[in-house]
């Protein structure tokens, strides 16, 4: 949803700075010089905000508030007033006739900005179209810890992704870190000393930079009224030591909303590539499951007919693979795509084992792969993959 | 230099004698306060050697000045006026708006008096509220400008007067003020 800010001010240098402020958010301002337009802009447009000043010409600002707060249809509207009128008992008359906040002139842009949010829930404009972060781009990773050692862990634990991970002991260090530069992701442990994970907590959600990154309660598992607390004030998630890094990993890249699908698919020469990793837990399905169509239509779209599908990694078989596997050949028939599957012993074994697997065949690496995908004729996928 | 105001007994339960120190300490924190915030420079109290009369010109001849001028109405009246030479104005002006020297030239002056006026009222606006604070309710006027080189502004004989200079970078602020004495209307 796109705001409305309404500025009511006969400075137009006034009127920049706010326009200026508000540029880096996703709002509409509007504009008038005196009360009388602003009434009337008030009227047509409906703003979710109106900034006021008080000494305008033909019509003031506190005659244009009374006029706003007695009209049923616009009385709802907040009013924040800017104004050089700052005197203790203007204030407060003012206040009376009902207004959210009042920012005395001079002022700083970043303080207006404040002060709308708690208003108005400015987001961010994005600048074109967004172009999704995946799994392959750097992120940052703040971890807010007093125990060095679980901070080694969760560096070694992903060290194998782009992840740039800082870790701090406390909450000053924490402060000074999420303020100065945003990371993506904010972990912080429950531990630190007087309660410090939340009061950190509230402060990240009341400031406008760090309103939306995502935040990590780190806890013991057996600390259910901490993890109760965490939930009940919005934490993104809740990651329990001792640190199952897997689950770590798979909940900081949904939380960094980060494309995934090179996990699992991916373009090899004129083949699409479907690769299942050795651990196939729910929750990896699951994100191998939501990409599954859109990829394969992705390939069809790109000129691509072919498909591997790769379960060497897997170590063994189990119905939830079973299933995807199936949902997989099947969307292979539905989009005409040739397939066949690559798997290792153990796997091959497996399947002989279950009534429904039992004629999967399969090559033994990906250009055994390739060379049977190559030999088969293009008008007959059903034969060139695996026997259902 | 003192100046006697009506002392608003049924309005207000006490009051502060605005003293020449009390005029000093508001203006100083008014323009500092502004020009801090809003342009990101911060001017300091002087008292220049060549302090120039009042009757003279407050601001060097052959520069020429922008002034803006905003009034406070109430129990205290009185008209704040500050000078700023053109070079300062304009810079000033750029920093506000977030312009390139480029842009403004291609703005006009109109943006320039917009700017100055809108600082002048900030200015003016602190230093008014100081005073309300101190018992003295009054109200700002809408700001006005004026431009010229080598001219200087007379007040009226119920007037009475207080000039500060203030310093910024190569820069001189010069905050006129002329606050009129209530037993004279």
């Amino acid at each position: 949803m796109r705001y409305k800010v309404l500025t009511v001010d006969d400075s137009k240098t006034v009127r920049i700075i706010v326009k200026k402020a508000f540029k880096p958010f996703d709002c509409e301002i509007l504009e008038a010089a005196n009360g009388v337009e602003g009434l009337a802009v008030a009227a047509k447009e409906t703003p979710d905000l109106i900034l006021l000043d008080i000494t305008m010409p033909v019509m003031d600002g506190v005659e244009m508030l009374t006029k706003l707060k007695s009209d049923p249809a616009l009385k709802a509207i907040p009013v924040i007033m800017l104004t050089a009128e700052g005197g203790r008992d203007n204030v407060l008359k003012i206040a009376k006739i009902g207004v959210r906040d009042y920012l005395v002139k001079p002022f700083k842009e970043e303080v207006l900005i404040e002060k709308c949010s708690r208003v108005i829930d400015l987001k961010p404009v994005n600048e074109g179209p967004a172009k999704a972060k995946s799994i392959l781009d750097p992120a940052d990773i703040l971890v807010v810890e007093d125990k060095p050692a679980i901070i080694q862990q969760i560096q070694d634990g992903l060290k194998h992704t782009p992840w740039r991970i800082k870790g701090v002991a406390t909450q000053g260090e924490a402060i000074d870190c999420a303020t100065k530069a945003p990371p993506d992701l904010i972990v912080v442990s429950l531990s630190l000393p007087e309660d410090a994970a939340f009061t950190f907590f509230r402060m990240l959600r009341t400031n406008l930079k760090t309103k939306y990154t995502p935040v990590f309660a780190l806890v013991v598992k057996t600390e259910v009224a901490q993890q109760q607390q965490a939930q009940t004030m919005g934490f993104s998630a809740i990651i329990t030591k001792p640190i199952e890094m897997g689950e770590l990993e798979s909940k900081a890249a949904k939380a960094m909303n980060l494309d995934t699908s090179q996990r699992y698919y991916a373009v090899n020469g004129d083949l699409m590539v479907m690769r299942l990793p050795e651990t196939c837990s729910p929750a990896v399905l699951a994100e191998a499951a939501a990409y599954l169509k859109p990829k394969f239509a992705e390939a069809v779209d790109a000129g691509f007919n072919k498909v591997v599908i790769d379960i060497h990694q897997v170590k063994s078989l189990h119905m939830g693979i079973i299933k995807l596997l199936f949902q997989a050949m099947q969307t292979c028939r539905d989009l005409a795509m040739q397939f066949v599957l690559v798997g290792n012993t153990q796997i091959i074994s497996e399947c002989k084992g279950f009534e429904d697997t039992r004629g999967w065949t399969f090559c033994d690496s990906i250009d055994d792969a390739k060379a049977t995908l190559s030999k088969a004729p293009a008008a007959a996928p059903q034969l060139a993959g695996a026997a259902t | 230099m003192q100046v006697f105001i009506r002392n608003p007994a049924d309005l207000m339960p006490a009051t502060a004698e605005i003293t020449e120190a009390l005029i000093r300490e508001y203006i100083n924190r008014a323009v500092t306060d502004v020009f801090k915030t809003m342009v990101g420079r911060e001017p300091s109290f002087s008292t220049p050697a060549d302090t120039p009369q009042l009757s003279q010109s407050l601001t060097p001849p052959d520069r020429p000045q922008v002034v803006g001028t905003v009034g406070f109405l109430g129990d205290v009246n009185g008209l704040v006026y500050l000078h700023l030479d053109l070079a300062f104005a304009r810079l000033c002006t750029c920093h506000l708006l977030g312009m390139t020297e480029q842009e403004l030239e291609e703005a006009g002056d109109e943006v320039i008096n917009d700017a100055i006026g809108e600082m002048t009222n900030m200015t003016v606006g602190s230093f008014k509220n100081g005073l309300c604070d101190a018992g003295y309710p009054c109200k700002l006027t809408i700001p006005s400008i004026l431009r010229g080189t080598n001219f200087s502004i007379e007040p009226i004989s119920s007037a009475v007067r207080h000039v500060y200079f203030f310093d910024c970078a190569e820069h001189r602020v010069v905050a006129d003020i002329l606050m009129k004495s209530d037993d004279q209307g």
